[in-house]
């Protein structure tokens, strides 16, 4: 029905999260029936992608691969307090919490939760970076937050970091409940995570 | 049809459907239903579609069904959709029946196989907890006289209907605590590492601690009603129990531990020893358990005050009456049962669903009550007399 590079391009776009094959048929056949200029620059920042954009080498956060250091704007930044470190699973909720203006600390970003179900396990975390992190002598961290989501993978991830983290001598917090449960700090309001941080307390 | 007039003596505020649209929902292909803010009946054959009327009904009110927990079996064979819309107002039992109410709300529900679309005024809900406790409906329907004497399963479910409406976070402990399970199971079954099953361990002691507390909450206010309505009920000279029995903790602390301790019993089995999964409501007659020493008629007459004392717990948590249906009233009616129908139909007396094949019956019923009758035949309405 649809020639062959179409199809392949329908295929590449359903692999986006919460593309279907029909919204990505939607997209293909907008990109070859628009302004082909769209089309072109869209091309053009897809293929530089990799090459210009990747993981910021202290925190997993995104930056720019020719930043010195390879480091993100959040760990580039002296103004940023350097003391309080806030764990989180995803960029995207590093993002919700930027949104909220209630943080000036740094941060890591897992990339990942325990989730046995998903056969994610401890060792799929990056907990030998983290630690690496907090032992730094010339960084010195004093307070470790754990943002993790309140889900029941988010929870098991950060009691499990709790744990570890423990013994490198920063004092452990977790965001205090208010987050809407179960589900992603992307769709707390900035206001409710704003909270959160606020009333952060001490993991026992 | 002869336009209803609403039944009278209504104290309470209730809750009513005004406009019920089903599409594609089992053998209902369209139906499109204008109920009386009282008592409605739908009268028809087996097989035609009563039940599933009141299944859209209890779809749309609690994005859940009571016929089974995997919805794509909802949609009707060869239709990949569904839905089911519903005009849902609040009446005020102060006010005259004649006040025009003011605020309609507009619920929908979309079935797409099994993915599920709700919506509250035409937004997505803030919750599904938030979807499922605006229109509070109790349902009574055949498999549930087996309250009183089948498995535990469903008088946990009958604890959690109630305090999904005294604590709406319940649904989120629940989920919660089912996922926690799982994932325990399968590091248990992996021979995981201790740090990983603490980690779950703790957050299932959580929830499962959680759940523990708020059934006791649920039990304590169902039997009291519970007793109440039984002594309507039944002889008075026998007094009915109703106590929660946990299969876990309300402390954390507790749980954790015993969890812990268990580790090396649980692995391999399907699920812990202990756990609020083992939860039950104890029934007892004169301090004997129910379950060995009731007769047929009192299992009923138990049954119904377990379903009274739900609709009067909800309507006391929610402020509102809820809206109710009772299916199949037709089928092995028996002495007990019609009165305790009719019980139930002058408990408080919110906006009522009955279903039945014998619309005859409906001739027990006092005299001056109104209501408003539809006929269903092979997934329509057709016109009906009456
Ligand atoms: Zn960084």
């Amino acid at each position: 029905m649809l020639p062959d590079k179409l199809q392949a391009l329908v295929r590449l776009l359903a692999r986006l999260p919460g593309v279907g094959d029909k919204t990505a048929q939607r997209y293909a056949l907008f990109l070859c029936t628009a302004d082909p200029a769209i089309a072109r620059e869209l091309g053009l920042a897809l293929a530089g992608l990799e090459a210009e954009v990747g993981p910021c080498t202290r925190c997993g956060h995104v930056a720019d691969r020719s930043a010195a250091g390879g480091l993100c704007a959040i760990c580039a930044d002296p103004r940023r307090d350097g003391s309080v470190l806030c764990v989180v699973g995803r960029v995207q909720d590093l993002l919700s919490i930027e949104r909220s203006a209630a943080y000036r600390g740094r941060y890591f970003v897992l990339g990942r939760l325990l989730a046995p179900l998903e056969g994610i396990r401890a060792e799929d975390l990056p907990l030998e970076r983290l630690k690496a992190l907090l032992r730094d002598p010339a960084r010195p961290v004093t307070e470790v937050l754990l943002a993790t989501p309140p889900s029941v993978d988010g929870e098991a991830t950060a009691l499990l970091l709790a744990e570890e983290l423990r013994p490198l001598g920063a004092r452990v917090t977790r965001l205090a409940s208010g987050v809407p449960h179960g589900g992603d700090l992307e769709f707390a309001d900035p206001v409710t995570i704003g909270r959160a941080i606020a009333h952060r307390r001490g993991v026992e | 049809m002869p336009d209803a007039v609403a039944l009278d003596d209504r104290r309470t505020s209730h809750v009513a459907l005004r406009e019920l649209v089903v599409e594609r929902v089992r053998n209902l292909d369209h139906l499109e239903l204008e109920p009386a803010p009282g008592l409605n009946l739908i009268a028809g054959d087996n097989g035609q579609g009563k039940t599933s009327i009141l299944e859209a009904i209890y779809l749309v009110a609690t994005s859940r069904s009571f016929r089974t927990s995997r919805l794509a079996e909802v949609v009707a064979h060869g239709a990949s959709v569904a839905s089911v819309r519903a005009a849902v107002v609040e009446l005020d039992g102060a006010a005259a029946a004649d006040t025009p109410p003011g605020y309609v709300r507009h619920q929908s529900l979309g079935l797409d196989g099994a993915r599920r679309v709700l919506r509250l005024d035409g937004e997505p809900p803030v919750s599904l907890a938030h979807y499922a406790t605006r229109t509070p409906v109790v349902v009574f329907h055949p498999a549930e006289l087996e309250l009183s004497t089948g498995a535990p399963a469903a008088r946990r479910e009958l604890l959690d209907r109630v305090s999904l409406f005294q604590a709406p976070e319940t649904s989120r402990h629940r989920a919660a605590y089912a996922r926690a399970l799982r994932s325990r199971r399968e590091l248990l079954r992996l021979g995981s590492g201790a740090r990983e099953l603490e980690a779950f361990e703790a957050v299932l002691a959580e929830h499962g601690a959680a759940l523990c507390r708020r059934r006791a909450r649920a039990c304590e206010a169902l039997a009291l009603e519970a007793t109440a309505a039984f002594a309507r009920l039944a002889p008075p000279e026998l007094a009915l129990g109703v106590r929660y029995e946990p299969g876990g903790s309300p402390d954390p602390e507790l749980a954790r531990a015993e969890l812990a301790r268990g580790r090396a019993r649980d692995a391999g089995r399907p699920s812990p020893r202990f756990g609020p999964h083992h939860d039950d409501l104890g029934l007892t007659l004169d301090g004997r358990p129910a379950r060995r020493v009731a007769s047929q008629g009192q299992h009923r007459a138990l049954t119904m005050a377990l379903k009274l004392a739900e609709r009067a717990c909800i309507a006391a948590a929610r402020g509102l009456e809820p809206i109710l249906l009772l299916d199949d009233v037709s089928s092995e009616l028996d002495r007990e049962r019609s009165t305790a129908l009719f019980a139930l139909l002058g408990a408080g007396l919110g906006q009522v669903f009955v279903t039945t094949a014998r619309p005859d019956l409906l001739a027990d019923l006092p005299t001056g009550t109104s209501f408003r009758s539809f006929r269903v035949a092979r997934g329509a309405l057709v016109p009906a007399g009456g």
